[in-house]
């Protein structure tokens, strides 16, 4: 458990090289867009390609003079990495399109209703062995290989490197039976208690967990992902329990494998938005959170999972799917990136973390009241707006107000989840923040914030259809979430945090929890920020190259 | 009992000069001078001396269909001209400038009339028809509520509120439209509103001293007056909270609850 502890201030030494409490500084001697390696470099590949091919490009001199102040460098939240800005766009960064292709490219399908239709349908046996005989199967399939048809074209493996196929258990007796290259084995991935919980969730179903190739998303969509694995999961029933193509039980098999039994990332989205399963805009928060494994890795951190789930969410829904998919350009990323970088939102929450355990003991022991929601958010915002009144480096890391208020709005839902136990009152508590930021300041974000911040509080505590959902369960297409950034990445974390200061094993879905509890997927679910760092250093390896079929 | 508008909830100093502000009983008080001509240079709309475009006749020739809105309601002088509509848009810096965003835009709502405005963290937009905004953008930029450092007239390009000052005290400006006359003390424009270079400097006076500045903010501070001091602030943020929330779909049945 790491406690408040002021972290920002060093990345601030860092980030600047001068006092963090100093009010004056200078400006316009920096030397324009020079003073950056990665503008500069961009500047030298740009003059390259456009003399290549005759037309030009990326030129900062035609455009507002970049660094007229410093250009900042960003430290990622609870790393060492301190890295440039443009390395933060997901553009430039392997790290973060990985953590999307990753989510992107996963179909969770669960395997007993086709074993079901196995047995008491067409009584044929399905035991260990035949499930790994499947699993092997499956495995040739899923990247592109042809197991009933004859004749076919077949994908080049190379290509398909990250594709494969894993099969979990909430039963031990039948776990300890199947293939451990196929297997994601809870008891050893969880720890005790929370292995226990999961166990006892998913009982002796049996679930496999599809990755279908990196490419297969970015050449198609996510709505191929889950027809992609339907149809090898169809072909590969029929291949491992010998069964006719023809016959009617195929039909069973196929509605089960492409419907009745998948989990999508991500739910298909109304026409006004239309994009289609396993895309961002249908992702809710709990699966986010559960995507994320902190966790299980750092289970008596619930700080740091919380912020390691905003994280991704800053990535996912902030960056790439408002900043690209709903809007384009590039301001977005600079907006994101205040959520995990410098330490600032690392120390509001560990502060609110404290505060829970001076105030309550412990956490989950605040009562989920009117005044115990307002008192705590006014304590934690009057914290956070006085930290950036305090040190005016912070104020300038976060220059734009929308940055200031979802950072801080973040901190009192956050606190207030888990002082509560609930995501309910945390996101109740998320709006009160927003009320009292726009009282203290006289100002608070851009316009989206006079919308939806302002009118927010009316559905927080209502579940009905059309009216509410519980918290866990809404996401960007929650009517009013997909208009702003920074409150996505942070209504992530809101519906993490309690849960997280439970000690629950997951937030709304064991199964997804343990589908990313997966060491061979590229990105590390465990360490998101890390995992960011080295996407920035150029460190990170993705998946989806085409090096086997380019010159 | 004759009601008297409270305007904003609170007893400190700040809440007593945001009810200054939003009081249109109120005169702004004058602290400089900007001719005509000036003011046209730095919003950069017309040129100086060039006559107001217009979209449409002037109403009187429009020969208007009988509408009782139309009775009711007075026309502006830039409306019953046909102007376009133009704006003015202020940044405000953090570091105490004497007004917030949305106390302009409560101000504006309770000063004038034929506007639109818009409120944003770095920057705040009223648009009029073009004599109306030249009219509102002087007595603004003459009065309190401008501060030559700490308030920036900015069309784009807007950065800078939530920056540090200056060895100046200015508020920082990616384009540069505005330069410390170190032999006179005071803040020049050299360029307009929209960024473009001006024929000649606009001086808009000297900085108030911070001490100043300190004493007519409407912004709450950790280095200034705290929230915390001013409980009838934060009694009224709970109570817009609450209402908010118990007023609108819910599954709770009991208030507090």
């Amino acid at each position: 458990m790491v406690d408040s502890r002021k972290l920002y201030i060093d990345s601030m030494k860092k980030k600047f090289q001068e006092k963090p409490e100093d009010k004056k500084t200078q400006f316009y001697n920096y030397g324009t867009w020079k003073q950056s390696k990665s503008k500069s470099k961009f500047v030298e590949s740009s003059k390259k390609i456009s003399a290549e091919r005759g037309i030009p490009g990326y030129n900062p001199d035609v455009g507002l003079a970049q660094g007229q102040r410093l250009l900042m460098p960003y430290q990622l939240s609870h790393t060492d990495y301190i890295v440039d800005m443009d390395d933060i766009h997901f553009m430039n960064n392997a790290a973060m399109q990985q953590l999307w292709d990753d989510i992107r490219r996963t179909v969770i399908v669960g395997m007993d209703m086709a074993h079901n239709i196995l047995e008491k349908r067409l009584g044929k046996e399905v035991t260990p062995e035949t499930i790994n005989h499947y699993m092997e199967l499956i495995n040739h399939t899923m990247p592109g290989g042809a197991v009933i048809q004859e004749h076919m074209c077949e994908v080049n493996p190379e290509l398909a490197t990250d594709c494969y196929v894993k099969i979990f258990t909430g039963d031990d007796e039948l776990a300890d039976q199947l293939d451990n290259r196929f297997l994601i084995d809870i008891n050893k991935e969880f720890p005790e208690d929370q292995a226990q919980q999961i166990k006892e969730n998913i009982g002796k179903s049996t679930y496999q967990v599809v990755r279908v190739p990196t490419l297969v998303g970015r050449v198609c969509d996510g709505g191929t992902i889950s027809r992609w694995s339907g149809m090898q999961i169809g072909m590969t029933m029929m291949g491992a329990y010998n069964m006719a193509a023809g016959e009617a039980a195929t039909a069973d098999f196929s509605y089960a494998a492409k419907h009745a039994s998948v989990i999508n990332m991500g739910s298909f989205m109304p026409a006004r938005r239309a994009r289609a399963n396993n895309e961002p805009g249908g992702i809710p928060f709990g699966v986010m959170a559960d995507c994320v494994q902190s966790s299980r890795l750092y289970p008596d951190d619930p700080g740091r999972h919380t912020l390691e789930a905003i994280a991704a969410g800053a990535v996912v829904y902030d960056q790439i799917y408002l900043g690209s998919y709903m809007s384009g350009g590039v301001g977005f990323t600079q907006y994101a990136s205040a959520t995990y970088t410098d330490n600032i939102l690392e120390d509001f929450i560990y502060y609110g973390i404290d505060y829970i355990k001076d105030k309550y003991g412990d956490f989950c022991a605040a009562p989920t009241t009117k005044d115990e929601i307002e008192k705590i958010s006014t304590d934690i915002g009057v914290y956070c707006l006085e930290t950036y009144e305090k040190y005016p480096t912070v104020m300038e890391s976060h220059f734009g107000g929308s940055q200031r208020a979802a950072c801080i709005s973040a901190a009192s839902g956050c606190a207030t989840a888990m002082a509560t136990g609930s995501a309910q009152a945390g996101s109740n508590a998320w709006y009160h923040s927003m009320i009292l930021h726009k009282e203290e300041m006289g100002r608070l974000g851009f316009y989206g914030y006079d919308l939806q911040d302002m009118c927010g509080s009316s559905n927080t505590f209502s579940f009905r259809s059309d009216e509410g959902l519980p918290f866990e369960m809404r996401g960007p297409n929650y009517p009013n979430y997909a208009m702003n950034v920074g409150h996505m990445s942070a209504y992530t974390g809101i519906a993490t945090a309690p849960h997280a200061a439970r000690g629950d094993a997951w937030t709304l879905s064991p199964i997804i929890k343990v589908a990313f509890a997966d060491k061979h997927l590229n990105f590390d679910f465990g360490h998101v920020t890390d995992c960011y760092g080295k996407g920035c250093m150029k460190e990170f390896m993705p998946a989806g190259e085409r090096d086997a079929i380019i010159p | 009992m004759v009601y008297k508008a409270q305007f904003v909830p609170g007893e400190s100093i700040v809440s007593k000069n945001r009810k200054k502000y939003m009081d249109p009983e109120y005169k702004f008080k004058k602290l400089r001078s900007l001719s005509d001509e000036d003011l046209v240079l730095v919003l950069g709309h017309r040129a100086p001396g060039e006559d107001f475009k217009s979209v449409h006749p002037p109403l009187d020739e429009m020969g208007e269909p009988d509408c009782i809105i139309r009775e009711l309601v007075e026309p502006t002088e830039g409306a019953k001209a046909g102007d376009r509509i133009r704006y003015v848009q202020f940044t405000d810096s953090v570091y105490f400038a004497p007004i917030t965003p949305y106390q302009r835009a409560w101000a504006y709502l309770h000063r004038y009339r034929g506007i639109d405005t818009g409120t944003l963290s770095g920057r705040q937009i009223i648009e009029a028809r073009e004599r109306d905004v030249e009219k509102y953008a002087k007595e603004l930029i003459e009065s309190e509520t401008f501060d030559p450092a700490r308030t920036g007239i900015r069309g784009r390009t807007v950065h800078g509120h939530a920056v540090r000052l200056d060895e100046n005290g200015l508020m920082f400006d990616a384009m540069q439209r505005y330069i410390f006359d170190a032999d006179s003390g005071e803040v020049k424009y050299v360029k307009n509103m929209g960024g473009e270079p001006i024929d000649r400097p606009v001086s808009v006076g000297k900085p108030l001293p911070d001490e100043e500045l300190e004493k007519m903010t409407t912004m709450f501070r950790a280095d200034g007056v705290s929230i915390t001091k001013d409980p009838e602030v934060l009694e009224v943020v709970n109570a817009v909270h609450w209402g908010r929330t118990f007023g609108g779909y819910k599954s709770v049945n009991r208030e507090g609850q």
